[in-house]
């Protein structure tokens, strides 16, 4: 049993989109722009050239933020979307049923649909890729060129994750929603 | 494990190429070795099955990050980062992901491929390699063979060119073509890349250098764009370390980059003036004295002729600011900040040469990091070392009837193995070459997309008798050619054994992940083939015409004739009697011992003590050596910083950087300078039918001024035609503050011709088709920010 969760150094992040690709292989993610379970957010620039504001000019990597208190959880008529022992939330496409509600529910954005199987689909931490096989990274962190994700137990006090999110300050998306991501965004 | 696009489409895809002109061929046998190799997948998805896991370098841009190939039932289905390598910090970025999709690409060369019908209709026939191997030799009743062509130049072999990509298999090529076949008509990469950063910096303190990222507390990084155009390990080590956490980092870039995004400041200058820029930033520093004494006096070979010339010449940042448009006081600023740091770098740069000036434009960055002294040592432009590994020399046969290159006009230092693309080009279009030139050999190369001009690439190649094309992919360029032979891509070949050097040097193996799909063949394979089929034919071919061969075999016996064949290196397939495997495993015993090869081969990586520096520090990263082990000072007395190039004077290059009015940024009224440039999802034209990655950037767009754009009517996604003095284009907009209102952009490599591309054909504007084909007047290397353009909406 562990419980999983993520801190992202998302200044180091220079929006390659590797991440993106590698999650793709990984997972067998379908082709098309629409369809991914990872992203980078960028947000458009703003001032008039040459006086740009470089500090409005940032890119956020996202994903899943494996709340806590996911709403798509609570929201899923059929229990497809469930906890993992190791406190991720995953998809189980034998029970979805394409309603949909969980995407509404989601405030974070980060459910699609997979067209082959037409089921939800979205982050998984690589539980049943590389977790499964004993690996300890997900495919978005080993790939990284800047190393902006630390995937590890938040409840084991060694693990880097633990001692990250001890030493640097962070922040979590949405916070006020009460959902208790477990992605941290360190400052 | 699914089909990701349909089956149907794949297979159109696949049959497409083989199945016009004469022969057609069953969809089915061209699919024949379909089960031996896996089905086919587009995209892939990793399982629980036991895998084998194959060291591999990448081989989708220059680079050669290590990977570790996941093949499962004998397919590739995930590429991820070897954390042995020091180079590539443990990571793959987006194209080193997508591989798998180059791999697999249905639109993949499959088969030797003979042209039947005219150049550039892409009717060809599949046939044999001993059939391709043949038409080389013999031609068909459609193009001449190279030996009709030889017999007609009477075996002056310069008649045939060659040009080469970048890559690991790229020195066999040289050997087959330039030292065995006897061509000296060879260009490649370098001239339409990066000549002139090589060439300033080599001839200013003495090599290009590696920029010690991890350890520098001010960068200046002007024209390179190290967050989009990744660079192992520059990219790494920066960007971890910027925004306020060490690295302080200027950015110089006439657009808004993702790497201006990471600055603490940005200066939007003018393209082709960042050597004002350097001017002013120098003359600050001999003016206030910033600069390291104690270094200059020993090492800055006419420095004070340097620090009169600047002064007097009155290279003050008032002067520059007109020039650039960087305010005075900011170029004050930086230069006094660049000074006062501990471990500044002007960061080298890379790729293609912006502007005429661009060798002063280095000599001087390389001058201004001499005056820091920050130099050969830890943060600032270290020189490193190499392991060495022995060198196989090749026996190479003397030509009577050769003759020397010619593609020297306008050129002041003329770099004798690779040339200039343009000036080449160029002369036997206009028919000054004083022999004819009447084939090209081809390899991973696509002067059509690479090459300013187009359409002049084009009559160039249809002026040929002969064109033969070595790829992995029918691009551009090898719809010109008549024949092609299929090459197997980089995770189907173990590839000869590289060596990287500077701070953490080490050596590196690329393996083969699986063997070569359909009937495609490792480079070193085709070389050796292609050797054996030439050989006997061109040898007689001397022994008919070449003086100098008659004279020595006068009288021989067929034993004594074969004898002097042998030795004289007129047997072309020596190089290659052993295989990759077998010379890889022979130079890295040689030089390091069995134990070293093995880990080689287990690991993808070898360095002496590997095994007792080599530690994992946290999750992401690595130590590759302790860091009293690295590599930061190694030429001590020996460096040498030149400042005034007296003799450069002689050949007509201003012997210290000077400004000349001429370069000063200039566009007419209602026109636009066209800027290029790269980003991390695409190399150049050899990604562009990527499944992948065509997944993130579909096409490429024009990037033009939004208040400039709104003047005119123009809205995001319209399309809009792009005309130069030589040609024109069409691509959407995508009106952006990121970019000046006189000044337009565009991503390097798209706008593909080719229809045996389909992912690629059609989508965005080939900026080759309308960058004026200028030379800077030093290496004769292509100038790509010269060019002004008129648009409007169609």
């Amino acid at each position: 049993m562990a419980n999983y969760g993520m801190a992202l150094d998302y200044k180091n992040c220079i929006n390659c989109k590797a991440c993106e690709v590698a999650c793709k292989e990984e997972n067998g993610v379908q082709l098309g722009a629409d369809k991914h379970r990872i992203w980078v957010g960028v947000k458009e620039i703003e001032g008039l050239w040459p006086n740009l504001s470089i500090a409005s000019s940032t890119f956020e990597p996202s994903q899943c933020q494996q709340c806590e208190n996911a709403p798509c959880q609570e929201v899923c008529p059929t229990q497809a979307t469930h906890y993992t022992k190791d406190g991720v939330v995953m998809v189980d496409a034998d029970k979805c049923i394409l309603c949909s509600y969980c995407m509404e529910a989601c405030p974070y954005d980060a459910r699609y649909v997979k067209e082959d199987t037409m089921t939800v689909d979205k982050c998984t931490f690589c539980s049943d890729t590389r977790l499964l096989r004993g690996e300890t990274t997900t495919a978005c962190q080993a790939t990284c060129p800047t190393k902006v994700r630390t995937f590890g137990d938040l409840d084991d006090p060694n693990s880097e994750i633990s001692i990250l999110l001890a030493h640097r300050e962070h922040r979590t998306l949405k916070t006020h929603l009460g959902t208790k991501p477990k992605l941290f965004y360190l400052i | 494990m699914k089909v990701e696009i349909s089956r149907r489409r794949f297979l159109q895809g696949s049959v497409a190429l083989s199945i016009i002109g004469g022969t057609s061929i069953g969809a089915t046998s061209l699919l024949s070795d379909e089960n031996e190799h896996g089905e086919m997948r587009i995209m892939t998805r990793t399982t629980n099955t036991k895998a084998q896991k194959v060291p591999f370098l990448c081989g989708m841009c220059v680079n050669k990050c290590a990977g570790i190939a996941r093949v499962e039932k004998g397919v590739v289905v995930k590429l991820d980062p070897n954390p042995y390598f020091p180079k590539s910090r443990n990571m793959l970025c987006p194209r080193g992901n997508a591989g798998i999709q180059t791999l697999y690409d249905p639109d993949r060369l499959k088969y030797p491929l003979v042209r039947v019908g005219n150049r550039g209709d892409g009717k060809y026939k599949r046939v044999s390699w001993d059939e391709a191997y043949d038409a080389i030799l013999n031609g068909t009743d459609k193009f001449k063979g190279l030996l009709q062509i030889l017999d007609e130049e009477k075996d002056n072999r310069s008649t045939i060119g060659y040009c080469n990509g970048e890559g690991l298999s790229k020195e066999g090529f040289e050997e087959l073509m330039g030292l065995k076949i006897g061509t000296p008509n060879y260009v490649d990469e370098i001239s339409i890349c990066l000549e002139t950063v090589l060439g300033g910096y080599s001839a200013t303190i003495g090599a290009y250098g590696e920029a010690d990222m991890s350890n520098a507390d001010y960068v200046i990084i002007a024209g390179a764009n190290r967050a989009e155009a990744i660079i192992t390990p520059d990219t790494m080590d920066m960007f971890k370390r910027s925004k306020g956490r060490g690295l302080k980092t200027i950015v110089l870039d006439p657009r808004f980059t993702n790497t201006a995004a990471k600055a603490d400041r940005w200066y939007a200058v003018n393209p082709g003036t960042d050597l004002a820029f350097v001017l002013a930033l120098t003359y600050v520093v001999f003016d206030e004295n910033l600069y390291d004494k104690e270094f200059a006096k020993k090492y800055l070979v006419g420095y004070e002729d340097y620090k009169n010339h600047v002064i007097k010449n009155g290279y003050t940042p008032q002067w520059a600011e007109k020039i650039t448009n960087i305010p005075a006081d900011e170029i004050y600023k930086t230069a006094r900040e660049f000074m006062s740091s501990e471990h500044p770098i002007y960061y080298q740069g890379r790729r293609s040469v912006f502007a005429k000036n661009d060798f002063q434009l280095r000599r001087a960055q390389a001058i201004f990091q001499g005056l820091s002294g920050n130099l050969d040592k830890k943060g600032g432009i270290i020189y490193g070392k190499k392991l060495a590994l022995p060198k196989e020399d090749v026996n190479s046969p003397m030509y009577a009837q050769a003759q020397d290159r010619f593609d020297k006009e306008g050129i002041a230092i003329f770099a004798g193995k690779t040339g200039s693309w343009i000036v080449f080009r160029n002369m036997v279009l206009e028919g000054k070459n004083p022999y004819p030139l009447r084939a090209m050999f081809m390899r991973k190369h696509n002067p059509m997309a690479g090459v300013p001009n187009t359409k002049k690439t084009e009559e160039f190649l249809k002026k040929m008798d002969l064109n033969v094309m070595i790829d992995i992919l029918p691009s551009d360029t090898t719809m010109f050619c008549d024949v092609i032979l299929p090459e197997a891509s980089y995770l189907e070949r173990t590839s000869p054994v590289a060596s990287y050097g500077f701070l953490e040097p080490a050596i590196v193996q690329r393996k083969a992940a699986i063997k070569p799909m359909f009937e495609s063949k490792t480079p070193e394979v085709i070389y050796k083939e292609l050797a054996e089929k030439l050989t006997e034919p061109l040898w007689k071919n001397s022994l008919k015409y070449d003086e100098d061969v008659q004279d020595d075999t006068k009288g021989m016996k067929a034993d004594e004739l074969a004898k002097y064949y042998k030795e004289n290196g007129f047997d072309l397939t020596e190089p290659w009697e052993k295989s990759v495997e077998e010379l890889n495993k022979e130079r890295v015993v040689k030089a390091f011992g069995e134990e070293a090869w093995n880990t080689l081969e287990e690991k993808g990586v070898y360095y002496p003590n590997m095994d007792k520096y080599h530690k994992q520090l946290n999750p992401n990263e690595y130590q590759y050596y302790p860091d009293d082990k690295k590599n930061y000072t190694t030429k001590g007395d020996k460096l040498k910083v030149v400042v005034n190039f007296k003799n450069l004077a002689k050949k007509g290059v201003d012997p210290m950087p000077t400004w000349h009015d001429e370069w000063a940024f200039k566009v007419p009224d209602g026109q636009f300078r066209l800027v290029t440039g790269r980003h991390a999802q695409f190399t150049q034209s050899g990604t562009t039918n990527n499944m992948a990655l065509r997944d993130l950037i579909p096409t490429n767009y024009i990037w033009i001024n939004k208040r400039e754009a709104k003047k005119r009517g123009i809205e995001f996604g319209d399309m809009l035609e792009v005309k130069s003095s030589i040609g024109k284009i069409h691509i959407k907009a995508y009106p952006t503050e990121k970019i000046a209102p006189n000044m337009i952009f565009m991503l390097h490599g798209f706008g593909g011709s080719s229809k045996e591309m389909e992912m690629a054909y059609g989508k965005g504007g080939n900026d080759a088709a309308i960058i004026e084909d200028k030379i800077e007047p030093v290496y004769g290397a292509a100038v790509m920010h010269e060019t002004n353009v008129e648009i409007r909406k169609v």
